[in-house]
């Protein structure tokens, strides 16, 4: 039997009487590109953050690579890489400095992290940036030396929470690329972000959260059979779009609003 | 080998050399001093320098390195003097074998040790250990940085030199004790430190969620107020007044002799200064055995410090982060009523309630409800007051002391307790965080916004300058009613002062403050500095006015004295006022930069 990249059991978090993520079991198998999707506040970052050990679930496990994971399995640890929610750069380095930083805190060689700093300033195009402190960079460069830093260390498991936010057409392409390469080479990419679009044409497994539950999980022609068998017979022929998937799903699409908004123009 | 190593990506060259060779990386080990805990120590210390490095960069880090190390001058002379002065009475308790009195000691270093830090900012920036989670970092190595960052606080700078005074009073006075003072010093040093990064560590994860927040904020105002009042009141009774000095000795021994002040002092050997303080005293008396068992319960005592904040920082490490935690979810509203109420609008409500225009009213509401959740701030405002009680007690020593006390006594009282409304005026902003954008993105000027935050900030000063007023008068005796109208004057005229200057500060010096923590705070020396430059300016016009007029005889010439000047800082005020939109704007980047920085 395959051994899961990411595995999860009975996941669940919870804030006070709020339960954020609910027992979520689901399994990744490495070489996946897995969207992980939901509507604000479904429980995405909250699940990221606990599978990358930023933040401990109040109850279930988590297994990558087959190994208990938790914050202090410092041999899991550098085997993934994650772009987390807010970034967590540091904005009074340069793009040089914070990559080289990154690179050693993971234990890379001196030798061998300056030159995957020169390497990866190269490929995101951002090696003429090299005199700008991070804070003065645009949110997209942000976004691309966030992957860099992620990717810095070669790592088997990635974790991407919202990486196309704010990166335009050109630079999301090439990342897309890059992530593809990833996978081609049999890295695991966990991804979450609400550009539906891309998810679909990246990713072969998703799941999707809802309220703190994983309401749906299965590669996307299944969810797509899935949902198309509910419709009514006209319908469950055409060819549905992971919009449509999501939106059958998460129950969004026959929601009215509560009331006009008549005072808006 | 999976990842990127030997990418390639299209022909980007990312790790052509590397294909089917992997890279050489070293050995994980959660150890203090393993080979992947060394290279991260090593990549944190240049992570630290080249920050250091790149703050210079600006002109205003500059004026940051500038200002740190005129402050750092002033902390280190106060550090040094205090190790002086403790490090002399250490001397002469020594050299005349009075070892019962280190006790006294010990107990004002740690007291010093633990209060100091939410008295004083930092001298460096302070860093979040929590962003060091996402990268393979062992529980050791983070305890351990944890606590070496805690070693650049100025607690325990000028804890470690009056650790030193110490050391080097009693060696002095007695060479053959160094062998005992140097490891008692030590362990007494590692507590202290231990168990100010502790307390600290517990009350911002107390802190940390906003209805502790409140909770702990109103405590800490029940407790100003009741030390204001108390005290006087205990003083009042006259317990000061009586006698000449020989009878006041013979009250002290008295009040030694008591059976509380003996079972406190009792209480008192068996915690850490009390153990040091035993075990310095029975190896002065060549006890040897008995000296390692206060010692021994010393070592306890630091490892029960370590363990407190070993416990917090686990939680800290494994994950839990309250901070994050999202807001409690609504019932699901299903009537519409919500979207169907009335369109009122906060600032409208608010503005029948105070009777002013809606955006100065929403402000104002805004940062009354910002106010009370924000420790810091309450702490910044309310200490001064506390402290007005110690500043006041050096007015009132003497036979008769409300008579003799000096003409300045009482506004000097009252000066010092709008010291800490520096941290209002100075970085009104401060609070804002990324919510700064909203005051660029609205249709509403910074002149409204500074307005209402300045008269919401005076009407807190006036209401701190009467309570100081009041205990003043309580402790110092009833001043006349020329004094009270001059002090009256001279806070109209410090009032404006420090909303022009700290209007000025707040648009260029800004820095973001966390309402939910009083330590690892980060600061602005640049705007610490100047500010009380300024205050010492104004203090010092004060007293010029004051004297002047007292010489002469003619105190009620203070009193239209310091009216001109109110007005003409009241113009300054007002000029400050209507070019903040201009000085916002050419400071939009600074602001929005500085205020929307991470934690």
């Amino acid at each position: 039997m395959e051994i899961a990249a990411i595995q999860t059991h009975g996941l669940t978090r919870r804030f006070g009487e709020l339960t954020a993520v609910d027992d979520v079991t689901f399994s990744v198998a490495p070489g996946q590109f897995f969207g992980f999707l939901g509507p604000n506040g479904a429980g995405k970052s909250t699940t990221i953050k606990m599978l990358t050990g930023l933040l401990e679930p109040s109850a279930g496990t988590i297994e990558i690579l087959g190994k208990p994971f938790s914050a202090s399995a410092l041999d899991l640890k550098r085997q993934i890489g994650v772009v987390p929610e807010g970034m967590a750069l540091f904005g009074r380095l340069t793009a040089t400095e914070y990559l080289r930083f990154v690179g050693r805190m993971y234990g890379l060689d001196k030798e061998t992290a300056n030159r995957r700093t020169e390497e990866l300033l190269e490929f995101m195009q951002l090696a003429n940036e090299n005199k700008k402190l991070v804070t003065d960079f645009s949110h997209g460069m942000q976004k691309k030396l966030a992957l860099a830093a992620a990717v810095i260390h070669g790592p088997k498991v990635l974790f991407l929470d919202e990486p196309f936010e704010g990166v335009d057409a050109i630079a999301a392409g090439m990342l897309k690329t890059m992530l593809q390469g990833m996978i081609n080479r049999g890295a695991t990419i966990f991804l979450t972000t609400h550009v539906l679009e891309i998810v679909e044409r990246l990713c072969s497994h998703v799941a999707i959260i809802h309220q703190g539950r994983l309401v749906a999980n299965g590669a996307l022609e299944e969810l797509r059979a899935g949902v198309a068998s509910t419709l009514p017979g006209a319908q469950s022929g055409q060819r549905l779009t992971l919009e449509e998937i999501f939106l059958s799903i998460v129950g969004a699409g026959d929601q009215e609003p509560a009331q006009e908004l008549s005072w808006l123009a | 080998m999976a990842g990127i190593n030997g990418a390639g990506i299209n022909g980007s060259g990312i790790g052509d050399k590397s294909i089917d060779n992997p890279e050489p990386v070293l050995a994980a080990g959660g150890g203090l001093l393993s080979p992947l805990a060394r290279a991260q120590y090593g990549a944190l210390a240049y992570l630290r320098w080249r920050v250091f490095v790149n703050g210079l960069r600006s002109k205003l880090g500059v004026l940051e390195l500038g200002a740190r190390t005129i402050s750092f001058a002033i902390y280190a002379l106060m550090g040094i003097g205090l190790g002086v002065g403790v490090g002399a009475a250490a001397y002469m308790m020594a050299s005349r074998d009075q070892w019962q009195y280190f006790a006294i000691v010990f107990w004002v270093v740690c007291v010093i040790w633990q209060v100091l830090p939410i008295m004083l900012a930092s001298f460096g920036e302070q860093f979040d250990l929590g962003s060091l989670l996402r990268f393979p970092v062992g529980f050791r190595p983070f305890f351990l940085l944890s606590v070496v960052f805690g070693l650049s606080d100025l607690s325990t700078i000028i804890g470690g030199l009056c650790c030193l005074g110490v050391l080097v009073g009693t060696t002095a006075a007695q060479p053959r004790m160094f062998a005992w003072t140097a490891p008692i010093l030590v362990l007494f040093a590692a507590f202290n430190i231990l168990l100010v990064r502790a307390i600290f560590a517990w009350i911002d994860r107390w802190l940390s969620q906003r209805k502790t927040r409140e909770i702990l904020g109103a405590v800490f105002m029940v407790l100003v107020l009741s030390m204001q009042l108390t005290n006087p009141a205990f003083w009042q009774r006259g317990h000061r007044s009586q006698g000449s000095g020989a009878h006041q000795q013979y009250r002290i021994e008295q009040l030694l002799a008591s059976p509380w002040v003996k079972t406190a002092n009792e209480v008192q050997s068996f915690l850490p200064p009390g153990l040091a303080a035993v075990a310095l005293r029975q190896a002065a008396e060549n006890q040897v055995v008995l000296a390692l068992e206060p010692l021994g319960i010393l070592s306890i005592f630091v490892l029960g410090a370590g363990s407190v904040l070993g416990l917090r920082l686990r939680a800290e490490y494994r994950g839990e982060n309250l901070g994050a935690a999202p807001a409690r979810k609504k019932a699901a509203v299903n009537s519409g009523k919500a979207v169907a109420a009335p369109p009122k609008i906060a600032a409208i409500e608010a503005e029948g309630r105070l009777g002013i225009s809606g955006p100065i009213a929403a402000i104002i509401e805004k940062e009354i409800r910002g106010l009370f959740r924000s420790l810091p701030l309450l702490y910044a405002v309310g200490a001064p007051l506390v402290m007005v009680l110690v500043f006041s007690g050096v007015f009132i020593r003497g036979n008769s002391a409300r008579v003799q006390a000096p003409l300045l006594a009482f506004p000097l009282c009252v000066f010092f307790a709008q010291i800490g409304f520096r941290m209002l005026f100075s970085n009104n902003l401060g609070t804002e965080g990324p919510g700064i954008q909203l005051y660029f993105l609205s249709p509403t000027s910074m002149r409204t916004v500074l307005l209402a935050k300045n008269l919401l900030h005076s009407a807190v000063f006036a209401v701190s300058m009467v309570i100081a007023g009041l205990l003043a008068s309580l402790r110092l005796g009833q001043p006349d009613g020329v004094m009270v109208a001059a002090t009256v004057a001279f806070l109209l005229f410090v009032l404006p002062v420090n909303l022009a200057v700290g209007n000025i500060f707040s648009l260029t010096m800004p820095f973001r403050v966390n309402p939910g923590r009083i330590s690892r705070q980060r600061g602005s020396q640049a705007s610490a500095l100047f500010g009380l430059l300024f205050q010492a300016a104004t203090l010092g016009v004060g007293a010029v006015v004051f004297e002047v007029c007292s010489l002469g005889g003619k105190l009620w010439v203070a009193i239209p004295a310091f009216l001109i000047l109110a007005a003409i800082a009241t113009f300054v005020w007002l000029r400050v006022l209507g070019n903040s939109d201009q000085i916002a704007s050419e400071r939009k980047d600074l602001l929005i930069a500085t205020l929307m920085k991470a934690e």
